[in-house]
């Protein structure tokens, strides 16, 4: 465009910005109506998809793992919303929106006993005797999903993995490398003894006594001190696999 | 096999045998599927086209539905009845209603398109779960197979398919019933499905691609809309792009994509209607619990209250953050420790702490000092928060914390009162002297 002098080369200029504006409100149209359809087209796609495998994923625990893995590759979150397409037309919101409410009752039932620090097979034990009447197997990725969700929520929801078991945390109260090494070591008899993690770790008496002085204090610790050779044992109830949680029903 | 007599006059019902024990004869290949008591079988129609059958044992099997006469009844003159599936032309949808509830549950199926039977339950059991293998089971069409097996071996020897089954003898007497014959045909579901799963795979692998077209369109989409500054002059101008905001949010909510919530949007329309919802139903919660509670309890109440179409944890963050654009009397805020937690916008820190001053300056615990139980019960507010606001006071300089093998316990803090220019000097009066007066032991 030749730039003119004067009012009507400014006339010209304000004609022609006004011109490329309405261009880009168009073309932004443009690509609502583009974006519009192609919503459109996707929904329909999952509707055909969800009305012949829905009942797969529900009932197929491989299935619904790789299903989640994939949407992780493309980068949608299918338990974003309760409103997204992916829980309306799969129905697997409710499914882990539940599952999440359930969770956490099983972690505030137990943090008396356990101080908010629980093994996954233990949560999922308890949860499968909660689901008895339903037909849909939990599976501990299931739990893991779920758990990931409850993130958000900030109450410190975390799944954290010592030597080779994981644990489930429903606390804010954070583990440090020194707890999680006593943690690992208390797998092996479920309790462990100031002078075996000094032994093991090589470290001082100090710095075990205080480590195990936090974790006592946090309530993830229980002292057994009447052993007959007088040696104080430190039970961890999170980790310990003769640890039963007798006398829970729903 | 079945016997020829029937009963009403379209012979509708063949008779079934049973055995000794009272369980019915299966035939090769019928499998059970389903089973209840206390069950009735009427007929629908005015004047009824077949006797009814009341109070028996309703089995369901992948080529009959088997009623046997409870044992506890003399139902001498009804003799074990069965209908084969095959006959079955169309099963009526259970439609809930008010009256149903008051009912006993009933199940409408019609036989050879003329005759509607209603089955009515009234034991307890699982009538969807029933409902839903009668669908199966039906459509399944078992007896098809059958016949064109029966087809099959007949051209090929004797006994052919017989050994292959093995649950059934030569003579349709019976080996193995009910669970392994369940589990046996879960067994041969599952080999089936792995067929139709190779189906699903592909499916998914498409649907997947689709899915990141749409994540690729949403992200460009957004860029342009969320990040670019308002341009256009006029006032309307503004109102459309905050709709078209709105709807921006709500189609990534759609596809599964999490946007957070910006100054300039006020995100998803759905998750602004559940913020006025959730600002609704928070009110009793938070009265009860003593104007603050944490958000994993929102959540479990929340969705516990709504039992189905439940939120998901992101909803309800998304929607607890938007209330400080609108106007509502509660506000999430956030601690230090990561707990998040609503609370109301009058409860105030001030008030927590004169109350927790007034605590921490009486005679008892200005000795023993109070631990995070100890104030839950006195203030009257959940112990993670009790924690919480001693912790707050604490970083306020209001206490001081010992940590022994009691536990954590806080007192009030005395160096505020100390006169640095003369440090050993001990008061008599504020609370370092009450303070001296409290733990002084009193000395014969």
């Amino acid at each position: 465009m030749r730039r003119r002098p004067g009012i009507g080369g400014l006339q010209k200029a304000a004609a022609a910005r006004d011109q490329y504006r309405l261009l880009g409100e168009n073309v932004a149209k443009l690509r609502t109506d583009m974006m519009k359809e192609q919503l459109a087209t996707f929904k329909s796609q999952l509707e055909e998809f969800a009305r012949k495998h829905k009942n797969d994923i529900r009932k197929n625990p491989a299935f619904r793992a790789q299903f989640h893995e994939m949407c992780a590759k493309v980068g949608v979150d299918p338990l974003a919303s309760n409103k997204g397409f992916w829980a309306e037309l799969l129905g697997i919101g409710d499914f882990y929106y539940e599952l999440g409410v359930q969770i956490i009752e099983v972690c505030m039932l137990t943090r008396s006993l356990n101080g908010g620090l629980i093994s996954l097979q233990e949560l999922c034990s308890h949860l499968r005797q909660r689901r008895k009447k339903d037909r849909e197997a939990v599976t501990e990725d299931d739990c893991l999903r779920a758990i990931s969700k409850l993130k958000v929520l900030g109450s410190g929801f975390e799944v954290i993995t010592i030597g080779k078991k994981k644990l489930v945390r429903s606390v804010p109260t954070e583990l440090n490398k020194d707890h999680n090494q006593i943690l690992e070591l208390a797998q092996g008899q479920g309790f462990v003894t100031v002078e075996e993690v000094q032994r093991r770790l090589s470290w001082s008496s100090g710095r075990v006594i205080d480590a195990l002085d936090t974790l006592l204090e946090e309530g993830l610790a229980m002292i057994d001190n009447g052993n007959k050779d007088g040696i104080c044992q430190y039970w961890f109830p999170c980790v310990s696999s003769v640890y039963s949680f007798v006398g829970s029903d729903t | 096999m079945a016997g020829e007599s029937t009963i009403g006059p379209d012979g509708l019902f063949h008779n079934a045998e049973v055995t000794t024990s009272g369980r019915p004869v299966l035939r090769r290949n019928e499998v059970e599927c389903f089973l209840l008591s206390s069950v009735d079988l009427d007929s629908e129609d005015d004047p009824p086209r077949f006797a009814s059958l009341r109070s028996g044992n309703l089995i369901l099997t992948t080529h009959r539905l088997i009623w046997i006469p409870s044992s506890s009844q003399s139902n001498a003159s009804l003799p074990p009845s069965s209908l084969p599936l095959a006959s079955v032309t169309h099963i009526f949808s259970h439609k809930k209603s008010i009256k149903s509830m008051f009912h006993s549950p009933r199940i409408r199926f019609q036989v050879d398109s003329v005759v509607v039977v209603t089955i009515v339950f009234r034991g307890k059991g699982d009538f969807d779960g029933f409902l839903t293998k009668f669908w199966e089971c039906w459509r399944g069409r078992a007896w098809e197979e059958d016949e064109k097996r029966e087809s099959e071996a007949s051209g090929s020897g004797t006994g052919a398919g017989t050994v292959a089954q093995g649950l059934y003898g030569n003579d349709g007497t019976v080996r193995m019933v009910g669970l392994a014959g369940i589990l046996r045909k879960e067994q041969e579901q599952w080999e089936s499905t792995d067929k139709s799963l190779q189906d699903a795979f592909q499916d998914l692998n498409a649907l997947m691609s689709k899915a990141k077209e749409m994540v690729s369109l949403a992200e460009k989409m957004r860029q342009k809309l969320l990040s670019a500054p308002s341009s256009s002059q006029n006032g309307s101008g503004d109102d459309e792009e905050m709709g078209s905001k709105e709807e921006m949010q709500q189609w990534m909510l759609s596809v599964g994509i999490i946007s957070p919530v910006t100054k300039e949007s006020a995100g998803a329309l759905y998750h602004q209607e559940l913020s006025r919802q959730l600002a609704d139903f928070v009110r009793i919660p938070l009265e009860q619990a003593g104007g603050m509670i944490s958000l994993t309890d929102m959540y479990y109440h929340f969705n516990r209250a709504r039992g189905t179409e439940l939120i998901s944890p992101d909803d309800l963050w998304q929607a607890c953050t938007l209330w400080e654009k609108f106007d509502v009397p509660v506000m999430l805020r956030k601690f230090d420790s990561g707990v998040k937690v609503i609370q109301n916008k009058s409860h105030s820190d001030e008030e927590v702490m004169s109350r927790i001053r007034t605590l921490v300056t009486k005679t008892e615990t200005l000795r023993t000092g109070v631990t995070a139980s100890d104030a839950a019960l006195t203030l009257k507010i959940a112990p993670a928060m009790a924690k919480e606001h001693l912790l707050s006071a604490e970083t306020k300089g209001l206490l001081c914390r010992d940590m022994s093998p009691d536990g954590l316990r806080f007192y009030f803090n005395l160096f505020h009162e100390f006169d640095l220019t003369n440090l050993h000097f001990v008061k008599d009066f504020g609370t370092y002297g009450e303070w001296v007066k409290a733990t002084t032991l009193l000395s014969v």
